[in-house]
């Protein structure tokens, strides 16, 4: 275990994000990068943009509190010493993300209010199902639901946008990958520790299906809610803006409707949750569709 | 995270929330700790010669550095429990970049403990930990279990960094030379560590004093077991009478900087 973990070090760390694929960046882009003016200057895609980027800041802030709070649930010095790291990468998420709404023209005064406002409250029962393992400073199921499920749904949602935003938004493009190269390093620790500590716990197994089931329903009807609600699509067939034809999964994202958007999304998280848990030894539960 | 093409504005010419935005974020962590880290390897420069001490110095360092890492740890645990609690988002965000501090000075103490020939850097911290720091990280961790800002961020950002500032000062002063580089880097980030204390708790004293009493209660809990864990290091580290008495009062006068005499 010792030497698996050293690859998780701080060392590490240094060497690889900030001194690594961080280099020359500011709140995780190039200096000069900007928001597409389209998006700040329309008022429907500003504001649907604002809404997304509210979902990651809520996303990772639950991040936050709970990589920090399994720090002191951790039963070994390194895997303190990884999750260091990871509250870290998690706090600068928070960190870009809330720029990025600065970007959008929110202010700093009305931050508070405008999460508050656009969150999803299904992804807001999502992160409570998370923290309340956390709060119990239950390791084994405080990482499964943070460093699989949670780092699992953000690794794939990441890459999605990544898809849509690399041809028409060089800016945010660079911001998400920076974040999914952080996700990676966070799911692969997630898999590689607790795959150990299941077979000395298999008692804990059935809670963390459990969990990994309720979870997903959430994550699920977050997803639909984020697709179905969306403005986006008039909004640009109405201004007569040719979609972007980003490909995620072998899918062209510019022909695709919100619907199968979703689907593909839902797909590929359940799919890699299904390979994840397999490989920690947990029956991945197939959740509830929600209406 | 180093190129920045258009001169910043002086961050002590900006207004208080914007000053607060810089300082407790990500991007200034980071330009803070580059200067320092880029190129070192556990907290040294790799081409540094390593002079270690034998016999009796050697196991008084060894002692030395297993109780830094249980003030290390207990800095961990402490900085990481407080993000719950932290009141906004520039206080998590800085209590974040607290904790990878933390946990980068427990892992470079602990490399340092293997390069030293101890075979099981671990369990020998256990050994010889000071019973007085194992009390003192119960007190702390009880303070952030029990929510109580304030309390939490004065035992952590106060008196355990100022603690560690005055110990590892003066350790460095006379260190070989790995381990002097090892705690001057430790000390660069302890400074920032107590700047922030200073500035919430002085901030949250300017408008509620009533807060001064009870962190005055803290103190006079949490002293005398700073005062037994300076005695002890100033022995380990062999400083003279002189010396440990200059200890104490750096210890103290950062302490007092905020108002809480003895």
């Amino acid at each position: 275990m010792a030497d698996f973990l050293s690859a998780y070090s701080i060392q590490s760390w240094l060497e690889s994000c900030p001194q690594g694929y961080l280099e020359d960046t500011e709140y995780g882009h190039a200096h000069d990068e900007k928001e597409p003016d389209i998006l700040l200057d329309n008022e429907v895609l500003r504001e649907e943009t604002i809404k997304a980027t509210v979902q990651l800041v809520v996303g990772e802030r639950c991040a936050l509190s709970a990589s920090s709070g399994l720090i002191n649930a951790a039963p070994d010095e390194a895997s303190k010493r990884f999750l260091a790291t990871q509250t870290l990468d998690e706090a600068r998420h928070v960190e870009v993300f809330t720029h990025r709404l600065y970007d959008l023209g929110v202010k700093k005064n009305e931050l508070e209010s405008v999460i508050r406002h656009y969150a999803n409250p299904n992804l807001v029962k999502f992160a409570e199902v998370l923290l309340e393992k956390v709060d119990k400073k239950d390791f084994i199921a405080g990482v499964v639901g943070q460093n699989i499920v949670l780092e699992g749904m953000a690794f794939s949602v990441f890459e999605m946008m990544y898809a849509m935003n690399e041809p028409i938004n060089a800016k945010f493009a660079h911001t998400l990958s920076g974040t999914i190269a952080d996700e990676r390093r966070h799911v692969g620790f997630g898999e590689n520790r607790i795959g150990s500590l299941i077979k000395e716990n298999p008692g804990k197994k059935s809670e963390i299906e459990r969990m990994q089931k309720e979870m997903s329903y959430w994550m699920l009807a977050t997803f639909a809610d984020a697709f179905r609600g969306n403005r986006t699509l008039d909004e640009l067939n109405k201004l007569g803006v040719e979609r972007a034809h980003g490909h995620y999964q072998g899918a062209d994202l510019g022909v695709l409707s919100p619907e199968q958007m979703e689907h593909v999304l839902a797909d590929t998280v359940l799919a890699e949750f299904k390979t994840r848990l397999g490989r920690i030894g947990v029956e991945y539960q197939t959740p509830a569709m929600p209406a | 995270m180093t190129a920045r093409t258009e001169p910043r504005t002086e961050i002590h010419d900006l207004e208080h929330d914007a000053f607060l935005e810089e300082v407790h974020s990500f991007e200034f962590w980071f330009q803070a700790v580059e200067g320092y880290l880029s190129g070192t390897v556990h907290g040294h420069r790799p081409d540094t010669r390593d002079v270690p001490p034998v016999g009796s110095d050697r196991e008084r360092l060894i002692s030395t550095l297993c109780n830094y890492c249980i003030g290390e740890t207990a800095a961990l645990e402490g900085a990481s429990g407080l993000i719950a609690i932290a009141p906004n988002r520039l206080t998590k965000v800085f209590l974040s970049t607290q904790v990878a501090d933390e946990g980068r000075h427990l892992e470079v103490l602990l490399q340092r403990l293997a390069d030293l020939g101890v075979a099981e850097p671990e369990s020998e911290v256990e050994k010889r930990s000071s019973p007085s720091l194992q009390l003192f990280r119960r007190r702390l961790l009880e303070l952030v279990a029990s929510r109580d800002w304030e309390a939490a961020i004065f035992a952590q950002n106060v008196i355990l960094e100022s603690l560690e500032y005055a110990v590892f000062h003066t350790h460095a002063s006379n260190a070989d030379p790995i381990t002097r580089e090892v705690l001057e880097g430790v000390i660069k980030d302890e400074r920032r560590h107590i700047g922030f204390g200073e500035n919430e708790l002085g901030r949250k004293l300017a408008h509620s004093p009533h807060i001064r009493a009870r962190l005055g209660q803290v103190r006079s809990q949490l002293d005398h077991l700073v005062l037994d864990m300076l005695e002890t290091t100033a022995r380990e580290i062999g400083v003279d009478r002189h010396e440990q008495e200059r200890l104490g009062r750096t210890y103290r006068e950062s302490v007092e900087r905020l108002g809480f005499g003895s």
